[in-house]
């Protein structure tokens, strides 16, 4: 059987190229052992080392204290983690989260398995927001005019304004960011209905307003759909990132992976994705063909989409066809197989469109009218409510407060100072203004007064996502500071006095209880089984339905797509802004676990960067780290003085379109100076922020409003080269499984770490067969591993698998993985024991710069036949009966041999000792990992104490452990399932079918290291031309 | 590596090495109490409350999981609530002796006993925030500083609940508890210790376990694996 085609795969564009070399990308920087040692040196080392070791090793430890509860509280026990249901909108979502709480405090958060959203994944930075519980930096108290204050005398104050306001017939403004809440949102209603001209606008930092608007313009009713990715057996998406960051990515991603898995279908079915965009999108990674489309091709590209599709319904079109020229040829013929493909799988196809540009909006509303998909893949009769901003309202507000009409605003759950162009100056504009911020960010540090909010997981609230979809949040910790939720806040300045619980079941009692099934139940037990499930779904509220299609606006935008949109001028660029995965539109970067998490796509990390075509690059004689000017440049060509000029480094992106600057919004917040000294204190560190400086720099200066929205991809740029350069700390050239040319064996060095196959090749063809090895099945240690009982293995689905990095600090949260700083990175000394590599192959058989991508987490292996084993000369890293490759910390002395060793380089070396004491964030810290010191090896353990605690449970309870009962971080985060661990000694578990499958195959199979841990291969959905 | 000898053959050689070595000796002996690093058996710290295990769990033949419930259940035994001393402290707030003596006086002058207060046991009732008369005090609640006897290292983890739902016996690793006034680390709960009674201890070893319960998971076997303990 012939074996899988061989690719050459390859992670930076800069491989083996750039002014590090492959060859000592292990060891950047020089070691002692590369200088030599003399006796002089010697001895001092020896004698240091032996005078410190006298004098730390012989004494008792200090005596410990034990302070116990003074009252036991039922249900808790010491020792023993328990779960509590809420939801979080860390990552602008609510999805519903079962949080782990060790000691009465939370210390990981987990995706709720029967939450209807989310379905038990969970994204990054939802994860994440863990960590921000415990920021030492969050307000404590409230403040007024820059001091400290009692809440009394804030609600003193606060209520005199107010009397005055209402006395005055003044204007009252609540600005927040979307509010689904029902108790919040009556809250906010009652207050401003008690002064004489209140407004509550909402906006959206990543926004999607013109969605909004073109759906409240075309059925009546201004809402997001609900779509549903599994449905959809044709999926096209123009400009947006729906496994990102787009809405509801952990949503998204499970239908999206429910749809794409070959097994689950007959005939190994997959739905086809089809991707336009400009930049490197985390789903355009994932696309069966993805076709670079420019910023300005978007709409003309849709109009030439419902164009096709509506001659194909035989639909009329209102008006002459219109002639769009815009499009290059590529994208034309792309359109015309993706619209065919669309069109015969009508019913069950799915057009998503993430620009912010209300024509390219109405006529993604026209296009899925003409597919009569409405109802099927997605829906507007119980809509989602995960966006109701918009733009043109905060717009308003800000040439309204710039007037200075504005007596009182009121800001929470948003950093409009920061988020939107010339807000800042807006905010200064109003008389007073009152911010519910949580930290000192751009906008409360300019407020009259603060009443910080606390922490999702520190209190009470609700929810409703989707419409009918009602989700509670409650608090998992005692408040840590001294704040109060918007809720309470104003309920204190309309005279109401209740606590937040009460104003929270209140509401619920009165509002909410009459709408359940069965009203037999007392409220109170009713209330008590909802915080527990953490959800329920209930009748939505009354509101108007969606009305019929009107295609009067998507007519109007057809005839206009045609012009209006050209390519930037020669030599300027189109910039376009976009959230990363983990720090989004900001909510992140007080975060270091988010800081330090590399982009899925870009692999950067503690930076925000300009990203730039390899073409483009070339042609401006520039390359990674080097730093470049960008400049906003008006339609005559001159530079647009009214607008900031970006310094960023650029980053090289293959498969980006060639008009295109790309840089992340969500960097350059205040206060990120914080991060000055995250990393380890030693004599060559590099502070990862100077004092006073941000981690990178804010990009949203260049958001343009146009048409009733901020665009993010409007503006044009000049780019001009600086000659400094910043290089970037980038993990993607780190922990390389490439072979280093000088030690290649003469056959070549083709490593197929990623299988990436077509559907005919799995399905009829027959045409793959994973990879046998050389044929060589030689037992290492025959009579030394004798497996007793379960044989832990673990299984990664590359189809499913969306390269999201939710295991990433999943894994990091869990397993207590320290953050070491921006220099660190640099120096290949990061902890992650989860990387996700992402791997590059040009593909120019398709066009120009054409990429295939592919994303492997990578973790230890767990070899049967271990590298490192045979090299620790203590004995640190040894092999359990049940097939894991152990790391025992107090036994490792720091050879890091078995790092050396170790095909795989998941092997993570304690350079310094990152655990800090007195440190806030310390709480996150799991007590069931062990913190490792300086000098010792660590990798992932297969999550072991989940192991044993879930054997441990086995054998308290009698009874036999089942298959799935234990989860690893990585696994039970993962939003499309892709891992699977479990017991390979089971033929009924799901692993070992898993294993079975003709798509499992292990990496570096040659090495006949027998890994537990198999990959199974990428199928993309690619007819024979295309694959 | 090493570009030259380390100790040059030469008498001066020689005096550096003497003088290397009796360095070393010097930081050995400097520390008085010499025992195996990180071994602290015997180690019988003062507790903030003169409790007496000999007392309760030996006289009173108190079971020691109603106090330590976490045992059963849980990694930890864990160090029990005030508020599980209150649930007799409330009542009993002197030894039988002293209240004794104090009925029998009582008696004896023709008056009411008077309700005793033991200083212990008042070091209870102030953890709480309560005064002799059980009603708050102004300090309010203080919890208890108790001083840990038995302290693994950071690296290993013991979990109670397996050993204790199959049947090991408290005394086991924790001496004759029942006969100490102040308790004291009975065992070294040196690895070699704990890996010995693993050794020592198959799945077919009578740990109070009945032979079906080993037959639903043959996995669940008495295991040496370093990642037993350590992770």
């Amino acid at each position: 059987m012939p074996t899988s085609r061989k690719t050459d795969w390859y992670r930076s564009p800069n491989e083996c190229a750039s002014d590090t070399p492959c060859e000592s990308a292990e060891f950047p920087y020089p070691t002692p052992a590369d200088k030599g040692v003399d006796r002089r040196a010697f001895l001092r080392l020896v004698g240091f080392s032996f005078a410190a070791a006298g004098v730390t090793a012989c004494s008792r430890g200090p005596a410990q204290t034990a302070l116990t509860e003074l009252v036991a509280r039922e249900g808790i026990i010491p020792g023993r983690a328990y779960w509590i249901a809420t939801t979080s909108w860390a990552d602008g979502s609510g999805g519903g989260v079962l949080v782990r709480c060790r000691d009465g405090r939370p210390v990981k958060l987990e995706g709720n398995p029967a939450h209807p959203l989310n379905r038990g994944g969970l994204t990054a930075s939802t994860q994440a927001s863990v960590l921000s519980l415990y920021d030492d930096h969050r307000f404590d108290g409230p403040r007024l005019d820059g001091h400290s204050t009692s809440w009394a005398a804030v609600d003193e104050a606060m209520r005199t304004k107010i009397a005055a306001i209402t006395a005055a017939g003044g204007s009252v403004r609540v600005l927040t960011s979307t509010v689904t809440g029902p108790s919040t949102r009556a809250w906010i209603e009652r207050f401003l209905t008690s002064v004489p001209d209140g407004r509550h606008i909402a906006y959206d930092a990543l926004s999607c307003s013109a969605l909004l608007d073109a759906h409240a313009e075309a059925y009546g009713v201004r809402a997001l759909p609900r779509y549903d990715l599994s449905a959809a057996r044709v999926l096209a998406v123009f400009d947006a990132d729906p496994l990102g960051t787009w809405i509801s990515p952990a949503e998204y991603s499970a239908g999206y992976a429910a749809a794409r898995s070959p097994e689950t279908h007959d005939n190994h079915a997959m739905s086809r994705h089809w991707q336009f965009e400009g930049r490197m999108s985390l789903t355009g990674t994932r696309a069966d063909r993805r076709v670079r489309t420019a910023p300005w091709e978007t709409t003309p590209a849709l109009a030439q989409l419902a164009a096709t599709l509506a001659a194909r319904a035989g639909v009329e079109l209102p008006g002459p066809a219109p002639k769009i020229d815009a499009l290059r040829p590529a994208v034309r013929d792309a359109l015309e197989d993706s619209a065919t493909e669309l069109w015969a799988n009508r019913r069950d196809a799915l057009v998503l469109c993430g620009s912010n540009d209300r024509d390219a909006q109405r006529l993604t509303c026209w296009v899925n009218h003409l597919l009569s998909n409405k109802g099927r893949t997605w829906d507007l009769d119980a809509p989602s409510q995960q966006r109701l901003g918009s733009d043109a309202d905060v717009e308003a507000l800000r040439q309204e407060l710039l007037a200075g009409d504005v007596d009182l605003l009121l800001t929470a759950g948003c950093n409009p100072a920061y988020d939107i162009p010339g807000f800042a100056d807006a905010v200064s504009a109003a008389a007073t203004h009152v911010s519910l911020a949580s930290l000192e960010d751009e906008t409360s540090y300019r407020a009259t007064i603060v009443c910080p909010e606390p922490h999702e997981l520190e209190s009470w609230g609700d929810a409703e996502p989707h419409s009918g979809l009602y989700c509670t949040t409650q608090p998992t910790v005692p408040p840590l500071r001294n704040t109060r939720s918007l809720r309470a806040t104003l309920a204190r300045w309309t005279g109401d006095e209740r606590d937040d619980r009460d104003l929270l079941k209140d509401h619920w009692r009165d509002h909410l209880s009459n709408r359940r099934a069965s009203q037999t139940e007392p409220f109170d037990g009713w209330f008590d089984s909802v915080l527990e499930r953490g959800f329920v779904q209930l009748a939505p509220s009354p509101s108007t339905p969606p009305g019929l299609f009107d295609p009067t606006q998507a007519a109007g935008a057809l005839q206009r797509a045609g012009r209006g949109q050209s390519a930037p001028a020669e030599g300027t660029l189109r910039a376009v802004l976009f959230p990363t995965v983990g720090i989004l539109d900001g909510r992140g970067a007080h975060n270091p676990w988010l800081q330090e998490l590399p982009d899925p796509v870009a692999k950067t990390t503690w930076d925000n960067h300009a990203s730039l075509s390899p073409a483009t690059a070339e042609t401006l004689g520039i390359r990674d780290g080097d730093m470049v000017l960008i400049a906003v440049v008006t339609d005559d060509g001159s530079n647009d003085t009214t607008r900031p000029t970006l310094e960023l480094p650029v980053l090289v992106q293959p498969g980006q379109d060639e008009g295109i600057v790309a840089v992340a919004l969500g960097y350059g917040r205040m206060g990120t100076d914080r991060f000055t000294d995250i990393g380890p204190e030693w004599i060559e560190a590099i502070p990862t922020v100077r004092p006073g400086d941000t981690v990178g720099v804010n990009a949203a200066p260049l958001l343009h409003f146009s048409n009733g929205a901020f665009a993010p991809d409007a503006l044009n740029v000049r780019l001009t080269p600086t000659g400094k350069r910043r290089p970037l700390a980038s993990t993607q050239d780190h922990h390389s499984l490439a072979v280093p040319a000088h030690l290649a064996p003469p056959r070549g060095a083709v490593r197929d770490a990623v299988h990436l196959i077509t559907l005919p090749e799995l399905n009829d063809d027959h045409t793959y067969a994973p990879d046998d090895g050389h044929g060589t099945s030689t037992e290492l240690w025959a009579d030394d591993h004798e497996p007793r009982g379960h044989q832990w293995g673990m299984a990664i689905d590359l189809t499913a698998c969306t390269g999201c990095s939710a295991c990433v600090i999943g894994c990091q949260a869990e397993n207590n993985i320290p953050v070491v700083g921006r220099d660190e990175v640099q120096r290949h000394r990061e902890m992650s024991w989860l990387r996700v590599d992402r791997y590059y192959s040009d593909r120019s058989d398709l066009g120009p710069g054409e990429v295939d991508v592919v994303h492997q987490p990578l973790m230890c292996q767990h070899c049967a036949h271990a590298p490192c084993e045979t090299v620790c000369p203590v004995l640190a890293t040894m092999h359990s009966n049940e097939g894991l490759n152990t790391q025992v910390y107090n036994r490792c002395v720091g050879t890091r041999y078995c790092a050396n060793n170790c095909p795989y380089k998941t092997r993570r070396f304690n350079w310094f000792e990152y655990s800090k004491p007195d440190r806030m964030q310390n709480m996150v810290l799991n007590p069931d990992v062990t913190i490792r010191s300086r000098g010792v090896m660590e990798k992932c353990s297969m999550c072991l104490q989940r192991i044993q605690e879930g054997k441990a449970e086995a054998r308290r309870r009698g009874v036999p452990l089942k298959d799935g009962d234990i989860k690893t971080a990585c696994q039970q985060s993962c939003p499309t399932e892709a891992i699977v661990f479990g017991d390979l000694s089971d033929p009924e578990s799901r692993i070992s079918k898993q294993v079975a499958s003709t798509r499992a195959y292990t990496v570096l199979e040659e090495l006949n290291v027998k890994p537990g841990v198999r990959y199974l291969a990428d199928v993309r959905n690619r007819p024979g031309e295309e694959g | 590596m090493l570009r030259t000898r380390i100790f040059p053959r030469t008498t001066h050689g020689r005096v550096f090495l003497a003088i290397f070595a009796i360095c070393g000796l010097l930081v050995v002996a400097g520390t008085s109490d010499w025992r195996p690093v990180g071994l602290h058996q015997g180690y019988a710290p003062v507790q903030p409350i003169d409790y007496s295990h000999r007392l309760h769990a030996g006289e009173l033949q108190v079971d020691c999981l109603y106090c330590h419930h976490g045992a059963r259940t849980s990694k930890h035994a864990g160090i029990p609530a005030t508020s599980i001393c209150m649930n007799c402290h409330t009542t009993v707030s002197a030894g039988f002796d002293t209240t004794l003596a104090e009925r029998a006086k009582a008696l004896s002058e023709g008056r009411e006993p008077k309700r005793i207060v033991s200083p212990e046991i008042a070091k209870i009732y102030a953890a709480m925030g309560l005064d002799e008369d059980l009603e708050p005090n102004d300090v309010g609640p203080r919890p208890i500083p108790w001083i840990r006897v038995h302290n693994l290292p950071d690296f290993v983890a013991f979990d109670h609940s397996v050993h204790v739902t199959r049947g090991l016996a408290c005394a086991e690793c924790h001496g004759p508890v029942q006969s100490m006034e102040r308790v004291h680390q009975s065992r070294d709960l040196s690895m070699g210790w704990c890996v010995n009674c693993h050794r020592s201890h198959g799945v077919e070893a009578s740990m109070g376990v009945s032979p079906d319960h080993v037959k639903l998971d043959p996995s669940q076997h008495v295991s040496t694996d370093c990642a037993a303990c350590h992770y």
